[in-house]
């Protein structure tokens, strides 16, 4: 744990955070809005003290609630993992600005991150479906998708009709999961 | 000829009906701005089809190549052939079944995909590893990246044309897989790391084998790798293939190799250590050109610096458990953690989310052949179709890791 590195996202970012900057093991993570990602990416980027130039992934995440987009960067002034949490990105609107402005590699993983959780990045020239088929029409790691339900609704699901008779009447709530513990 | 009486392409009476043309499946819809770019054709540009069946695309990848004659002008990898969904499969099995569940991701190098997520179950479950697992995770980690470089060497040889290489390559490669198969009973997916250790100590049949192969390893890797070192077709092919130059490297994410072929000195070992590699000495080969010769040579330094690491490993190797003791049904605090690995390939990283039940809320599993399959894209343009299969192999992705 690097105690002057959070001082300095303190520093740096103030009002910018909506929650304490934690440190765990060799992990500090910093929580923003969605609408501030590419203000806070640009400065981590570019700003001399930081140098954040490797961005080492980027994931979706449904809590439940709400959507979150998590980065991960590193940088040569640091020996932490930089956790960036843009949070509360709502179900019904879910809308992020892209960062492929910053790192062009960003946009293969915007892109699984759409097409796994439909969440979509403003700004990502090619936002479009990558691992599931074109005329899929569901979110597979969303936490409200039941597979036999949904997977039968898409043609290129695999599921044929006539399976769906050998599935148990109670097969949604045995693959439903809790939701909304984790934060 | 005037041109009121030259005829209009645009005319009905002279466009070829679809199935008369050999189109049965209309072209895509341009609906994002990079499909309208890619699909609205030039003139003189077509469109061709390049697997998912093609014998070097490294497992099932489907390439739209749009090409000019015999330029290719610009691609369009079609990913998801291998998808299993493999990060809702962790979400809904607990700890210790994922290990099993990731191993097929990278099978050429899977003890890699097991790492990062052991690493981040027990950075959730504070759990203390001994210190004979790590070196034995070292140990097996750096022979398991020799079989996969080894592997490189003779695919990407066969790309190119030329046989002999991968006969020689899989001599060495194959006595290390029986050497991990002694300890891990398995010869692809080893499924050997656990949470808290590994799957059991070194055996006899390993230490006799190890011992006997170090002794000659070095003189046979270096004779398969003359095979190509000095090869002039080889390396005049090779040359100034596919040049990634430092800032796209670093722009587009790439990691491992194919960064420092690029002249960045970035390695996981080194930037963020982890397991005991501080205690260890090896060096950081790094190259400037960035082309495909650079990207070859580089992976065949890194087998020497490997070699090095499993001869200090077996000096150092201290006596003890290779387990920590951990109850049989985990259940981490609710909590995040992330965890990184270098690779033969990059960066293996994993993010795993915990909320205190004995299953994963949410895993992450971030692979660089992903990463690097993106890459193509880029240095594609301007060369022959020849070349793409020739660029696609310098930068090593593994489909099944690509597609997860």
């Amino acid at each position: 744990m690097d105690r002057a590195f959070r001082a300095l996202i303190e520093r740096t970012f103030g009002d910018l955070l909506t929650g304490p900057v934690r440190q765990r093991h060799d992990e500090t993570e910093m929580r923003i809005r969605p609408g501030d990602v590419p203000q806070v990416m640009r400065t981590l980027h570019d700003d001399p003290r930081l140098r954040f130039e490797y961005l080492s992934d980027l994931a979706g995440v449904d809590t439940g609630t709400v959507f979150q987009v998590v980065y991960h960067l590193f940088s040569v002034v640091t020996p932490d993992w930089l956790r960036v949490v843009a949070d509360g990105i709502p179900r019904d609107q879910p809308r992020i600005p892209s960062i492929t402005f910053l790192w062009k590699g960003a946009e293969w993983m915007e892109r699984e991150a759409y097409d796994m959780f439909g969440l979509v990045f403003e700004g990502n020239r090619d936002m479009r479906r990558i691992y599931m088929p074109d005329d899929y029409v569901s979110f597979p790691l969303r936490k409200d998708f039941h597979l036999p339900d949904d997977a039968s609704r898409s043609p290129g699901g695999g599921v044929r009709p006539m399976e769906d008779a050998t599935t148990p009447a109670d097969a949604a709530a045995a693959t439903s999961r809790r939701t909304a513990t984790a934060r | 000829m005037t041109s009121s009486t030259r005829p209009s392409l645009d005319d009905p009476a002279l466009t070829i009906p679809l199935e008369h043309a050999g189109i049965f499946e209309p072209i895509p819809l341009a609906r994002t701005e990079r499909q309208q770019e890619f699909y609205g054709l030039k003139d003189g540009e077509m469109l061709l089809n390049m697997g998912p069946q093609h014998p070097s695309t490294h497992g099932v990848l489907r390439v739209v190549l749009k090409i000019n004659g015999e330029q290719v002008v610009d691609l369009d990898p079609v990913l998801g052939y291998l998808h299993r969904g493999v990060e809702k499969i962790a979400e809904n099995s607990d700890f210790h079944h994922i290990i099993s569940q990731l191993d097929p991701l990278e099978y050429v190098s899977s003890l890699f995909c097991e790492w990062s997520p052991v690493m981040s179950f027990e950075k959730l479950l504070d759990v203390q590893v001994p210190r004979r697992a790590e070196y034995i995770r070292v140990l097996t980690g750096e022979l398991n990246r020799i079989a996969s470089h080894m592997l490189f060497l003779g695919w990407y040889a066969l790309d190119l044309g030329g046989i002999t290489p991968i006969l020689w390559s899989f001599a060495e490669r194959d006595e290390i897989v029986e050497m991990l198969a002694a300890i891990t009973g398995a010869k692809l997916l080893f499924n050997y790391f656990r949470i808290g250790g590994v799957n059991g100590d070194l055996n006899h049949e390993f230490m006799s084998r190890l011992g006997d192969w170090m002794s000659r390893a070095g003189a046979q890797l270096d004779a398969g790798m003359g095979l190509l070192n000095e090869n002039e077709i080889f390396v005049r092919r090779a040359r100034g293939l596919g040049v990634l130059d430092r800032e796209t490297a670093l722009r587009m994410c790439a990691t491992g190799p194919n960064l420092r072929a690029s002249g960045v000195p970035f390695d996981i070992r080194r930037a963020h250590p982890y397991s005991v590699y501080p205690e260890l000495e090896f060096d950081i080969p790094t190259r400037r050109e960035g082309d495909s010769l650079a990207r070859y040579l580089l992976r065949m330094d890194e087998v020497r610096q490997s070699l090095r690491i499993i001869d200090q490993c077996l000096h150092q190797m201290p006596d003890g458990p290779v387990m920590a003791r951990l109850p049989r049904l985990l259940r981490p605090r609710p909590g995040r953690a992330y965890s990184a690995v270098e690779g033969p390939r990059g960066q293996y990283s994993c993010y795993a989310m915990s909320d205190g039940t004995d299953q994963p809320f949410r895993l992450r599993i971030h692979d660089p052949s992903f990463l690097h399959l993106q890459l193509v894209g880029l240095l594609m343009p301007g060369n022959l179709i020849a070349d793409t299969m020739a660029i696609m192999a310098s930068l090593d992705p593994v489909m099944g890791g690509v597609d997860k």
